[in-house]
């Protein structure tokens, strides 16, 4: 166990931190990340510029020298950072009810939730070691269970059981509640925080850094959830700045540990300037234990190309380097540099941070952003009901890119997630994967929810998984597999459960970016139903490249033209008194707009309608009704 | 989530047309749930679950009452109003909440 002394390491125990929980090392203690470069002295940047931003001195007191002013910041030094005190709330574990199943740690934004599995009888001789009894009880008692996945399974085959563990660790948790919302089996809860468990916690903390790794006789690499049980897959560590809940945190660990899993920490990032590179460089702070670096929003693949060419001329051709973006970055404002790189060849991977809205900026609209969305710069009102556009679709366009790994995927879908950055890592040659991230603040979605919608994304076809794997085959269906999504031979899924379609309307049910398209009564908006519409259209065409489109169904019908409306909200040259065709159905009836507010028709044959203007308008755009000419 | 044999924590009853009473207990009592996950809706009462899977129950107010749909849109929960009165094959109706407003929706650049 650690004592405090005087003139403590940041990476020891001291008074700020005196169970040394903001220390490095993930699952296990580990040394500062040295490195052989002259400008960048890493233990005085530690010692004097982190500790100068963790006690609140570094503003003041920290003299602009070449140190401070050349911006360099060494690897992990996040992970000495504290967020403990940002939440009012933390989970704690209830062993009995764990399954193992490690959908916790892995959806864990901020390397906050970590697990370890130890054979029963080295479990014993660690637990001896520790010498206060105290301590070694309570570590046994709540961090500990036997979960038939590492305990019973592997005991009646070899006769040794594993002993698995979950940890939270107090100094990354943000509290989101993600763990325990992905939790299927009551393992998880959040508490309220009190001195006295926040003492217990960071106690047991420090004992399972202490406690040594897992033991890799009961890790399975077909697996690939068991993934970060293994110490060199933590290559994002706790302590970026991203808001709680954040879905890019948890698409970037997940990255970093699938390429950790077989290079290490041997590889590196180049990253577009977005929310990713805000809360991953916040001065001092970095997460990554890999070489990272942020140029401009607009040329991260082409800083990629220029860094690839330099390491292959150094013979590091292996070295996989990742180029990380958001949506404004790859679909928008370095869409050259990105379809440049891919045409180029070269062996370089994107990760594609897919909010759909420029979310560091405050949620402008991008390219990628979903019709309807109600965003800083397609603002929700009278004349528009938000974006008018439709989504560009960025797997689409980089799969039309000669020789190109092409995935589409989601965090919520551990499995497919994994084996597309595996997949892009093995291509040789340039590879995109776009994953689908929450936004929370810009989706209007809760701080737990990343995962559930990233799940409904796919579900709605708002987000539909693909892989395009130009060594499958010399065609388009053979290359490219939609498996993974749900009723992948049909237009919508229908839930088994409520036997009822589940479409992208409930997806802008679910979310608050969507909730000014549904009245009192919550009908949906004429925009959101050529919406669903657009998405249906873009589901069916990735049906007929992948061969499954069935000749004999009707293709999409096109999405209507929205017709724009004029200062009243009426439709373009429509205003009280004007003379009108309705179809209804059968024949034409001619009548009149009555009146304007409230926007009501009367018909020749007697009958009248009250509509709104935005119904006005979607049935001029679908032909039911027009003026007469 | 599993959900597993819990008392609510705390109830209410309701009576027809009052559904403002409804509103004004879960307001008062919202403090003693932590971030809500569902509502699970039967067709003589209403649960409204937190990620813990502690929850409060309304009785007398299920899913063929006209009062059910300003409830479970006051507490955010994702659901069909056309379908939301239907009768089912199944106990009850469940139902996510999760839905917030926006970061600075109203505002206009």
């Amino acid at each position: 166990m650690a004592t405090v002394t005087e003139n403590q390491s940041m990476n020891d125990a001291n008074d700020r931190d005196p169970f040394n929980n903001n220390s490095y090392g993930t699952l296990v203690d580990d040394g500062y990340k040295m490195v052989k470069l002259p400008v960048l002295d890493v233990t005085d940047f530690n010692e004097r510029i982190i500790r100068g931003y963790e006690d609140g001195t570094a503003e003041k007191e920290l003299p602009a020298d070449l140190s401070v002013a050349r911006s360099i910041v060494p690897a992990g030094t996040a992970t000495l950072r504290d967020f403990s005190y940002v939440a009012p709330e933390i989970p704690e574990y209830i062993n009995d009810n764990c399954t193992g199943c490690m959908d916790c740690v892995t959806l864990c934004p901020d390397t906050a939730i970590l697990g370890k599995v130890v054979g029963e009888e080295d479990y014993a001789k660690r637990l001896a070691k520790i010498e206060n009894k105290e301590d070694r009880e309570l570590f046994d008692r709540f961090a500990w269970s036997e979960p038939t996945k590492y305990y019973a399974g592997p005991k009646k085959k070899t006769g040794e059981g594993g002993k698995f563990s979950i940890i939270i660790d107090p100094s990354k948790c943000k509290g989101c509640a993600e763990c325990v919302t992905v939790c299927d089996d009551d393992a998880l809860r959040m508490v309220q925080k009190t001195d006295d468990l926040m003492t217990d916690i960071k106690k047991v903390h420090r004992i399972f850094k202490e406690f040594g790794p897992s033991d890799d006789k009961f890790i399975s690499d077909k697996l690939l959830i068991d993934m970060m049980l293994k110490e060199q897959t933590h290559i994002y560590v706790g302590g970026a700045g991203s808001c709680a809940g954040c879905g890019e945190g948890t698409a970037l660990r997940m990255m970093c540990s699938a390429t950790g899993a077989k290079h290490g920490s041997d590889w590196g990032i180049i990253a577009a300037t977005g929310c990713n590179t805000v809360y991953t460089s916040t001065y001092p702070y970095n997460p990554y234990l890999v070489p990272w670096s942020n140029s401009l929003f607009e040329n991260a693949p082409a800083f990629a190309m220029g860094l690839r060419m330099r390491w292959d001329q150094m013979g590091w051709a292996e070295k996989p380097i990742w180029c990380i973006g958001g949506d404004g970055a790859m679909f928008d404002i370095g869409f050259q540099s990105l379809s440049r790189m891919l045409a180029s060849g070269m062996n370089i991977k994107v990760l594609v941070l897919d909010t759909q809205v420029y979310s560091n900026t405050g949620g402008q609209a991008s390219t990628s952003t979903y019709m309807g969305q109600n965003t800083k710069m397609s603002v929700h009102g009278k004349a528009l009901g938000g974006k008018q556009e439709r989504r560009k679709e960025i797997a689409q366009i980089a799969m039309m890119h000669p020789r190109t790994y092409v995935a589409q995927t989601t965090c919520a879908h551990v499995n497919h997630f994994y084996r597309s950055c595996i997949e892009a890592l093995e291509f040789d040659g340039p590879a995109l994967v776009c994953c689908y991230t929450t936004c929370q603040p810009e989706h209007g979605v809760a701080d737990n929810m990343a995962t559930d919608q990233a799940k409904l994304s796919v579900d709605t076809r708002a987000f539909p998984l693909l892989i395009y794997d130009p060594r499958k085959g010399d065609t388009i269906r053979e290359r490219l597999s939609l498996q993974g999504n749900p009723a992948v031979n049909d237009d919508w899924w229908v839930n088994p459960k409520t036997g009822e379609q589940v479409d992208f309307i409930d997806f802008c049910r679910s979310e608050g970016r969507f909730g000014k398209h549904f009245d009192k009564d919550g009908n949906p908006s004429e925009t959101l139903n050529r919406a669903k519409q657009e998405r249906l259209e873009n589901w069916k065409q990735l049906q007929e490249l992948a061969g499954l489109f069935d000749k004999n169904r009707t293709a999409a019908k096109p999405v209507a033209k929205p017709v724009a409306a004029s200062g009243n909200g009426l439709p373009k040259g429509f205003k009280s008194g004007s003379k009108i065709k309705y179809n209804d159905g059968s024949s034409w009836v001619t009548g009149v707009v009555e009146s304007v507010e409230p926007v009501r028709l009367s018909l020749d044959d007697g009958s009248r309608m009250e509509v709104s203007g935005e119904i006005l308008r979607e049935a001029v755009a679908v032909g039911i009704v027009t003026l007469q000419s | 989530m599993m959900t597993s044999d819990k008392e609510p924590i705390a109830s209410f009853n309701y009576i027809p047309g009052g559904l403002e009473d409804v509103l004004e207990f879960l307001k008062r009592t919202r403090s003693e749930l932590r971030e809500l996950r569902k509502a699970r809706v039967w067709p003589d009462r209403v649960q409204i679950y937190d990620v813990n899977s502690d929850y409060f129950e309304i009785a007398g107010l299920g899913y063929p009452d006209q009062d059910i749909t300003p409830l479970l849109t006051a507490i955010g929960t994702t659901f069909k109003p056309e379908f939301i009165h239907n009768p089912i094959n199944a106990p009850y109706k469940e139902f996510k909440t999760g839905r917030r407003h926006p970061w600075a929706e109203d505002r206009i650049l």
